[in-house]
Formats: structure tokens, C-alpha cells, sequence
């Protein structure tokens, strides 16, 4: 593989680098490279112009006890050459200024609001406002500095309701969230359309609910109990997390992992992406009002659940990743099931999905509705389906390879309509390509172990682990401690997909915008209920966003 | 043109796919992990798989004269992991799913221990059985040492050597 100094469409951005700072490491996949904070702003500029480099993830970290500073990381991509350019701010304890990169990078936006809630990284030249913690958390805590125990944190903070149920001397309180939130299904998702009439003009979007701050949790447990966490993090791709952790924890201390291991990892997580990718289908019909379309898909979905349960002993939440390798193994009888269902899967959606998508409402709804132009998907560096509908051929599987996928080759799927009829070709074509790699990927698994024997943790090693992930590219930064992480970074691919839906959202029908927003396949959250504000009457109605939706089925029949 | 209709077809072969749960065939695959069972005769309470336990919902804790080793089900995560590092093979994972409970008792188990007291300062640091387990492991460490508590043996250790001095 070509590394950044010797490719020779990089050698400029390369030569560059190497002028801004002599503190400049190329490691395998990673060139990490020690900028000051004053001239971040100009290499920011530099890459941002390059074309092919996107911003993958930003982390802040305390190493005041390492080397007596806060630390900005800057993860950009060059998907061409599978490289990462790494870029370390050190940020000055007495006065954690960094300038803001946000207007130069439009990615940039939600990680520098997040860093500046949970670890006090002030950005200058933007606004600022409480954006992950609640709106009554203490001023000038910041839960991720080592300062603070998940203990004192746990101390310090107590929600209103607490002070509220003592005054009235009550036993215990119990906090039942009403509203944006939907208190079983879905996660808490809250969008605020401004619409003049039908047509929606702008959108605004409030999330961070139940920010639950597992990545400190983390930095409290030991190697071994994380990945059980972080497949927590997700109810639907749990599997792609813990995987993520394990192969950025592998990465930061070079753990050779065995190559069945690294099979075993990619057939599960393809058929996570096949059960993923069928839920959504029935979400995204159900949406629409073809219930009948719902039902069948999930029926079809049903045999990958129980196939996932027998390869892995669990419906959901595997519980398969350690570091270093998997816990079972796939043997010939179980191999051959899964073949078995596979086929079965197959010819069954195919059938399926050619007679549901003909729908003539289902189509209608779906083409040109939810625009998101090519350049947009660039410039916020999008990733998943949603930027694979837009004519952007981005895959972690195939721009980064890591477990399996380096011994095979594919192509990604790519549509070029940038509508919601592209985003759901690209899911149901993913399907039939996932079926057809885990059927490769059982063909070729070699014999061997399926996890490494013993190693040994090492303090402040940095490593960086990501996965294709249903919805696009995760990413876990993970900086190795003595028996826990130091710090471990994990960004899911909705973080970065979000803010593209006030850009889908504009100018479409208010009754096209629960699809739209569904269309980047937010985890689906709580996208149940949603707000209309009417400008030109200035009423305020709250409409549960299925009954919004039904509406222009019913007109269009 | 008229693709869609093709639904019909389908539904009349699929029929119907629901089953008559609880009364029809077990739900549950051969690999499937449920809550666990930690046999009481050969559990040691090392406490080993308190340590790994990614939830907390086992625990070691002494109560007078006994240790207990104790698993809550409410907590736990169907992970098996206590399982995996268990050095007696003491814990099934047993294919139990229908745990929910009107009694919140009813999702503890216990396992009791009895403890042993240290010789010299009378607190009580590990259970008999591990005892009796390092006491074969170990057959030429000096019992008098191993029946303290490890504070107490670090200091008997160290009188001895300079002592010896």
C-alpha cells in the first residue's frame, strides 16, 4: 500500500506538512503530525481544499498528567490511499483557546461543541452554546478532564426533580420522559420545521437527550468489559462498535489477530448489515403507510435474527468481540445452516422487494424527494448509504480495509440521484452484496485460532479503529491506560450524517419530510413526533409524525 | 407494469409465520445464552468472575461468618464472560430467557462460603475452600503463612528475614 510520502498525487499536501511542522511521525496508517494551535486554521485550509481528504473524527483529551496538556485530535481521511492524517493541537491548560475551523471545515461544527461541553475547550471566532449536557448541569465542570470519578460526577450532578421530590418529602422519583422523547421504541430525536404552507423551509434539530457519557465510564472499566459497553451504544449495530474498540485497542498495541478471528468478525458483522438494512426497509414502508411492505420485510428479517442468535448466541448484542479475537467459533454444521438461510433470504426479499418497490406510491414518495447534492455530501464529509445515494463511492470496508475485507475484493454500491429512491437502492443492492460476502467469506475462512493467547497493555499508545457500519463509517479513537483506556473516542455514523437533513429538508413537502429524515436511517430515534410551526399564522401544532406521513398517501390515492 | 399485485401471491404461500408462544416449539437456537447457574459444589469463590463481569451483577461480599457470592439477574447481560474466566468451570449458561419476576428476590441467587480468619489479626479474607485449593497447589509453602490474612503475612514474612539477619 502507497503511504502519503510516496504517493505521488499527495506529494505536494506531503511536502507541505513536512514544512508546517518537523514534528511529523508516519506510523502504518497513520501520519501524525504535532500542529500549534495559531496555525491550525492554515493546514485546516490546506486539507479542506484538497480534494479526496474528509474530516473523519475529532477528539479532545486530557493529558495534563502525561505531558501537561489538553489535546485536540484532528482524524482526516484520504480514502484514496487508506491513510489518516492525524492532527495533534497541544492546548494550553491556563487558557484552552483553539481557533475554530468550523467555517473551513463544515464537519467540524458538532465536534467542536462537543468538546467544548465536555472537556472545556473554548473555540474562538464562533458561537457557543450547551449542546451534549443539560441545561441545568453545573458551569465549569467538565466531565471528561480526569478531574472528576464517574463517582463525583454522579455526586455533583442531580436533575431538578431530585430537589423537587424531597421538598414534598417523597420517597423516590421517577423520571417518565413525555415528548420528543418516545418512552419505549424509538431514541429522542427532536426536529423543528419552519414550513409557509406545505412547503418546508428551514429545519432545526435538538438532540443529545440521554447523552449517557459512557466514554468516561469507560476510562472507570477494565479492556475485557468495554466492548460488552460499547455494543451498547447501539440497539440495532451493536456488533460494529465493540469491533470498532477491539481494532482500535489492537491497533494502539499491535495485537496480531488471528485471520479466522477476522472472518469470524466479518461474516457477523455482514449479517448485521443484512438485518440492519431489512429493518429500515420496513421502517421506511411503514413510514410511507405500506404496512403490508413493513410486515413481510420483517418477516424475511426474522430468519437472520434467529441465524445471528445460532452463529453468535444472542439475537442482538453479540456479545462476540474481546480484544485480540472472538469468542466462538463458526463450525462446519453452523457454516452450512447459514448458507442454508441465506439462499433461503435471498430469493425471498428478491421476490419481495420487486413487487414492493413497484408500488406506485412507494415510488412516488421516494424519487426526487429528500435532494441532497453531491457537493453538500462532500463538504460535510457524509458517510453510509447517505453518501453512497449521492454519487460518492465512500466505504470504510473498501477505503480503509480492516478484518476480512482485505483478502476480498467488491465494489461499493454507488447511486448517482442523490433522492430517497437512491438510498434505498443503495440499501436493498447492499443486501444481495452482503449475502454474496459472507458466502465468500465462509468459502475462504481459513483454519486456525480464533483469538490471541495473552497481551500486554501499554500506557499512552493511540490507535484508530473503524467499521463500515450499517449507517456508515464508525470510528473509535482509543489512547491505551494501564488497565483501562485513557481515552476512548467513539463517533457513530449518524453524528456525522445529521446535520445533511436540514439541506435534504428544504423545499420539499412537509409530508415527505418524516421519509427524508428517516432516509439517512437516524438509528431511527424518536423521529415519532414532530413540531409544525406555521409562519404565516403563527400556530403551533405537535402531530405524531406517522399521521403527518399517512397524509399525502391518502391525497395521492 | 402491475408488479406490485405480486404481493398477493406471496402472502397466500407465507401464510401465517406467528406461533403460538408459549405453547408451540421452544423459541431459542442451540447456541442461544441465558441466565447463568453456578454450582454450588464446585464454586472455590475466588471471585474471579466478579472481576470480569462487564455489569456488576455478580458480587462478592462477607456477612459475618460467611462469604457470599451473589448474582443479580436484573443486572446481568447474557454476555457469559463469568463463564469463560471460571477456573473450576463452576458456571452453566443455561438457556433461561422467561426471568421476569413479581418478587424482586426472586433474581438473586446466592452462593454461601465459609471463611477462614487470619491467625494473627482475626479478619476474614478468603473462603476455606480457595484455601484448601493454594493449600494442594502449593505444597511446600509454610503453613503458618497461609493461614494469614496477606497484610499480616507481609509483615510475619519480613520479621522473619530480618530476624534471620
Amino acid at each position: 500500500m502507497e503511504s502519503l510520502s510516496t504517493s505521488s498525487e499527495f506529494e505536494n499536501l506531503y511536502s507541505y506538512l513536512k514544512r508546517f511542522s518537523d514534528r511529523l511521525v508516519e506510523e502504518e496508517d497513520n501520519l501524525r503530525i504535532v500542529v500549534e494551535s495559531e496555525k491550525l486554521r492554515e493546514v485546516a485550509e490546506v486539507l479542506s481544499k484538497t480534494e479526496g481528504v474528509f474530516l473523519r473524527t475529532i477528539a479532545a483529551s486530557d493529558e495534563r498528567s502525561v505531558n501537561g496538556f489538553y489535546k485536540m485530535y484532528y482524524v482526516f481521511g484520504i480514502d484514496k490511499i487508506h491513510r489518516n492524517i492525524v492532527i495533534e493541537v497541544p492546548v494550553d491548560p491556563s487558557d484552552p483557546v483553539v481557533p475554530s475551523i468550523t467555517d473551513i471545515v463544515k464537519a467540524a461544527d458538532w465536534y467542536e461543541k462537543e468538546a467544548h461541553d465536555l472537556m472545556g475547550i473554548k473555540f474562538s471566532g464562533r458561537t457557543l452554546y450547551k449542546f451534549v449536557l443539560p441545561d441545568d448541569w453545573p458551569d465549569n465542570v467538565y466531565p471528561l478532564r480526569k478531574d472528576y470519578t464517574v463517582q463525583d460526577l454522579v455526586k455533583l450532578y442531580r436533575p431538578e426533580i431530585v430537589t423537587k421530590a424531597k421538598e414534598v418529602e417523597a420517597e423516590a422519583a421517577i423520571i417518565i420522559p413525555i415528548g420528543p422523547y418516545h418512552p419505549a421504541l424509538h431514541e429522542p430525536e427532536y426536529f423543528e420545521l419552519y414550513v409557509r404552507g406545505e412547503k418546508v423551509v428551514d429545519a432545526r434539530y435538538v438532540g443529545f437527550m440521554v447523552h449517557r457519557g459512557i466514554e468516561k465510564l469507560a476510562e472507570s472499566m477494565k479492556y475485557d468489559q468495554v466492548p460488552f459497553l460499547a455494543e451498547r451504544i447501539c440497539g440495532i449495530c451493536g456488533f460494529v462498535h465493540s469491533c470498532s474498540y477491539c481494532q482500535a485497542v489492537e491497533k494502539a498495541l499491535k495485537i496480531p489477530v488471528p485471520e479466522r478471528a477476522e472472518y469470524i468478525r466479518s461474516i457477523v458483522l455482514e449479517i448485521e448489515r443484512i438485518h440492519s438494512h431489512l429493518l429500515w426497509l420496513g421502517v421506511a414502508f411503514h413510514l410511507l403507510g405500506y404496512d403490508t411492505g413493513f410486515m413481510h420485510i420483517w418477516r424475511i428479517r426474522e430468519q437472520v435474527m434467529i441465524l445471528a442468535e445460532l452463529l453468535t448466541g444472542s439475537r442482538k448484542t453479540y456479545g462476540l468481540n474481546i480484544i485480540g479475537g472472538v469468542r466462538r467459533d463458526i463450525d462446519r454444521d453452523k457454516a452450512k445452516k447459514c448458507l442454508q438461510v441465506l439462499d433461503n433470504i435471498e430469493k425471498e426479499f428478491k421476490n419481495f422487494v420487486d413487487a414492493a418497490i413497484n408500488v406506485p406510491q412507494i415510488k412516488s414518495r421516494l424519487r426526487r424527494t429528500g435532494l441532497l447534492p453531491k457537493s453538500e455530501a462532500t463538504s460535510l464529509s457524509l458517510v453510509g448509504p447517505t453518501v453512497r445515494g449521492s454519487g460518492i463511492p465512500r466505504d470504510i470496508r473498501k477505503d480503509y480495509p480492516y478484518a476480512a475485507y482485505k483478502y476480498i475484493d467488491f465494489k461499493p454500491v454507488v447511486r448517482s440521484e442523490c433522492d430517497n429512491m437512491a438510498r434505498t437502492e443503495v440499501r436493498i443492492y447492499e443486501i444481495f452484496q452482503s449475502i454474496e460476502l459472507v458466502k465468500n467469506f465462509l468459502d475462504r475462512i481459513p483454519e486456525g485460532d480464533i483469538a490471541v493467547d495473552s497481551w500486554e497493555p501499554e500506557p499512552y499508545k493511540f490507535g484508530i479503529g473503524a467499521v463500515e457500519a450499517p449507517r456508515g463509517e464508525v470510528i473509535h479513537i482509543v489512547i491505551t491506560g494501564r488497565y483501562s483506556p485513557y481515552r476512548w473516542r467513539a463517533r457513530a455514523p449518524t453524528y456525522q450524517n445529521l446535520p445533511a437533513i436540514p439541506i435534504m429538508l428544504r423545499d420539499i413537502e412537509l409530508a415527505d419530510a418524516p421519509i427524508t429524515i428517516a432516509s439517512i436511517d437516524p438509528c431511527f430515534s424518536c423521529t415519532d413526533r414532530a413540531l409544525i410551526i406555521d409562519i404565516s399564522s403563527n400556530n403551533v401544532k405537535s402531530v405524531p409524525l406517522n399521521i403527518l406521513s399517512l397524509k399525502s398517501s391518502k391525497l395521492f390515492r | 407494469m402491475v408488479k406490485f399485485v405480486k404481493v398477493i401471491p406471496i402472502a397466500v404461500k407465507v401464510g401465517t409465520v406467528t406461533i403460538k408462544y408459549p405453547y408451540a416449539k421452544p423459541l431459542v437456537t442451540d447456541s442461544f445464552r441465558g441466565a447463568i447457574e453456578v454450582n454450588p459444589s464446585k464454586c472455590t469463590g475466588c471471585g474471579a468472575c466478579t472481576r470480569i463481569c462487564p455489569p456488576k451483577a455478580l458480587s462478592m461480599s462477607i456477612e459475618g461468618e460467611t462469604a457470599i457470592l451473589r448474582y443479580f439477574i436484573g443486572r446481568c447481560i447474557f454476555c457469559g464472560m463469568c463463564a469463560d474466566v471460571c477456573p473450576e468451570k463452576a458456571i452453566k449458561i443455561t438457556k433461561e430467557f422467561e426471568l421476569a419476576s413479581e418478587q424482586v428476590f426472586d433474581l438473586y441467587v446466592d452462593v454461601e462460603h465459609e471463611v477462614v480468619t487470619c491467625k494473627r489479626c482475626g479478619s476474614k479474607f478468603v473462603t476455606s475452600r480457595l484455601l484448601n485449593k493454594v493449600e494442594q497447589k502449593l505444597e511446600e509453602f509454610p503453613k503458618e503463612l497461609l493461614y494469614l490474612c496477606p497484610r499480616c503475612r507481609r509483615i510475619e514474612m519480613l520479621s522473619k528475614q530480618t530476624y534471620l539477619r
